[in-house]
């Protein structure tokens, strides 16, 4: 499946993934520091195991704590 | 690893020293640079948890607030270059012209200045209301409430709210608590557990190791609901329950650029580790000397909340089990007597700071509220005839023999 990430469009060999997968198969460092948003909307962290994506979605993490804005 | 101490000199190393030192160095550098221009985009953006500026983040700040945030349990620390820097943080992200807070006038002195002062002539109403009266903490809550504000300890007034009922009278009615821990820091006081929202420290007291260096933190325990905030709702679409931590480093602490240098932060990493020990030894020492101070008939009174003659001595046992910290405040005649106590000390150092490990003395009076006439003093809660003692890490009889040196002078 397809799914743009940060911007940038990831291809995946599963068929189907959930946040959580996809913040283990991407390395996402700190992720307790990282809010991520489904399609613009704000997923809550209790929700990554069962949110599940769908083709084309736009995933972004966004960092509370780190980074350099 | 669940003990203080350990966590304290163990925690949060956030990845291994490239050279294996066990002290991680300072990092005394402003910029960092990335590999491709993809990365330094990303790091702008917030999408990858990297160092750029050091205004913003730097690697020897960012381990200071991580072993904060693992002592206190918080969701996420940010650490500033003053304690009134994380005061003025924290009011400027939560508040806006036309809102108010709801606060004290039993607060130091600088605190109660930025509230009428600074931040008045911005549109900010501050609403003083005696924190221990519940009704009229509650008839002073409205829509337009932004944060409920206080000190664990007032200083130098030694009041002790109930923090327990004050933090569910503000939920209740879905503002948050902002609450000063300067004098107790996590290691006394666990404010997470008693429904403090946001906790700002000056970590130039205790944390500092000795006054070696000036800094602030905000601790966000992550139980308010951002979104409830009528400025901090559009970032509590994008963060959640991270909301204030990034309305704070993507705005007002970004733009305000009140940063803790990184070997500040160095310093102060280093004094976390012996926080507990000294902490203890000051706690212990103003007990013992405020007990003594209680048995001198030149005495008039002494405030320390461990005191069983302190009308907090119960709420303080139960807030603060491991004791009350190292401040208490004694009267002696009138102004002359604390002046003339103050000269004839040899070991006692005259000067305004406290939680340091040498014992220092103030007259708050002519000092730090020396801006307020005499009805504003008494509103305060600050008296003419009032000592603060700010009681170090030194052996008790030492301070007791100065002690007597000053009692003996008047």
């Amino acid at each position: 499946m397809q799914v743009v990430v940060n911007g940038m469009t990831a291809t995946f060999e599963a068929a189907s993934l959930t946040v959580a997968e996809l913040l283990e198969i991407e390395n996402v460092g700190s992720p307790e520091m990282v809010s991520v948003q489904l399609n613009g909307e704000f997923v809550d962290r209790a929700n990554y195991g069962s949110t599940r994506l769908k083709e084309r979605d736009e995933v972004d993490f966004l960092y509370f704590m780190g980074g350099g804005a | 690893m669940n003990g203080f101490a350990t966590k304290a000199i163990h925690g949060s190393l956030l990845r291994p020293e490239v050279h294996g030192a066990l002290r991680p160095p300072v990092y005394d550098s402003v910029a960092f640079e990335f590999p491709d221009a993809h990365q330094i985009q990303l790091a702008f953006e917030g999408r990858k948890p990297a160092h750029a500026y050091s205004r913003i983040t730097n690697p020897t700040v960012d381990e200071f607030e991580q072993r904060v945030r693992l002592l206190a349990n918080a969701l996420g620390v940010i650490a500033v270059s003053s304690g009134m820097a994380a005061i003025s943080n924290v009011i400027m992200a939560l508040a806006e012209a036309g809102a108010n807070i709801v606060t004290t006038r039993w607060i130091f002195g600088n605190t109660y200045s930025l509230f009428e002062q600074t931040l008045k002539p911005w549109g900010l109403e501050s609403r003083f209301v005696d924190m221990t009266d519940e009704k009229a903490l509650s008839a002073a809550i409205d829509s337009q409430t932004r944060a409920i504000y206080l000190e664990v300890i007032t200083n130098p007034q030694m009041q002790v709210a109930d923090i327990d009922r004050v933090a569910a009278i503000a939920h209740e009615r879905g503002v948050p608590v902002v609450l000063d821990g300067t004098v107790t820091t996590p290691y006394l006081f666990r404010s997470r557990d008693h429904g403090v929202d946001v906790e700002v420290i000056s970590s130039t007291k205790y944390i500092s190791g000795g006054a070696t260096s000036m800094g602030g933190l905000i601790l966000d325990n992550g139980l308010f609901d951002w979104s409830r905030n009528p400025k901090l709702a559009p970032y509590a679409k994008k963060f959640g329950p991270g909301t204030l931590l990034a309305a704070l480093r993507r705005d007002v602490y970004r733009n305000a650029g009140a940063c803790q240098s990184p070997h500040n932060a160095f310093l102060q990493t280093l004094g976390l580790e012996t926080l507990s020990l000294r902490i203890g030894k000051s706690s212990a020492n103003t007990l013992a000397l405020a007990q003594w101070l209680e048995k001198q008939p030149k005495v008039h009174r002494v405030n320390y909340p461990s005191l069983a003659s302190s009308p907090y001595f119960e709420r303080a046992k139960h807030l603060f089990p491991l004791g009350a910290g190292g401040i208490l405040t004694f009267d002696l005649a009138g102004r002359e007597q604390c002046f003339a106590f103050q000269d004839a000390l040899h070991l006692v150092r005259r000067a305004t700071n406290i939680n340091d490990n040498k014992t220092l003395i103030l007259h708050p009076a002519s000092t730090i509220f020396c801006e307020y006439d005499g009805e504003q003093k008494a509103a305060m809660g600050v008296r003419d005839t009032m000592l603060r003692l700010a009681v170090g890490i030194e052996d008790l009889e030492d301070l007791i023999e100065d002690l007597e040196r000053g009692l003996a002078a008047l």
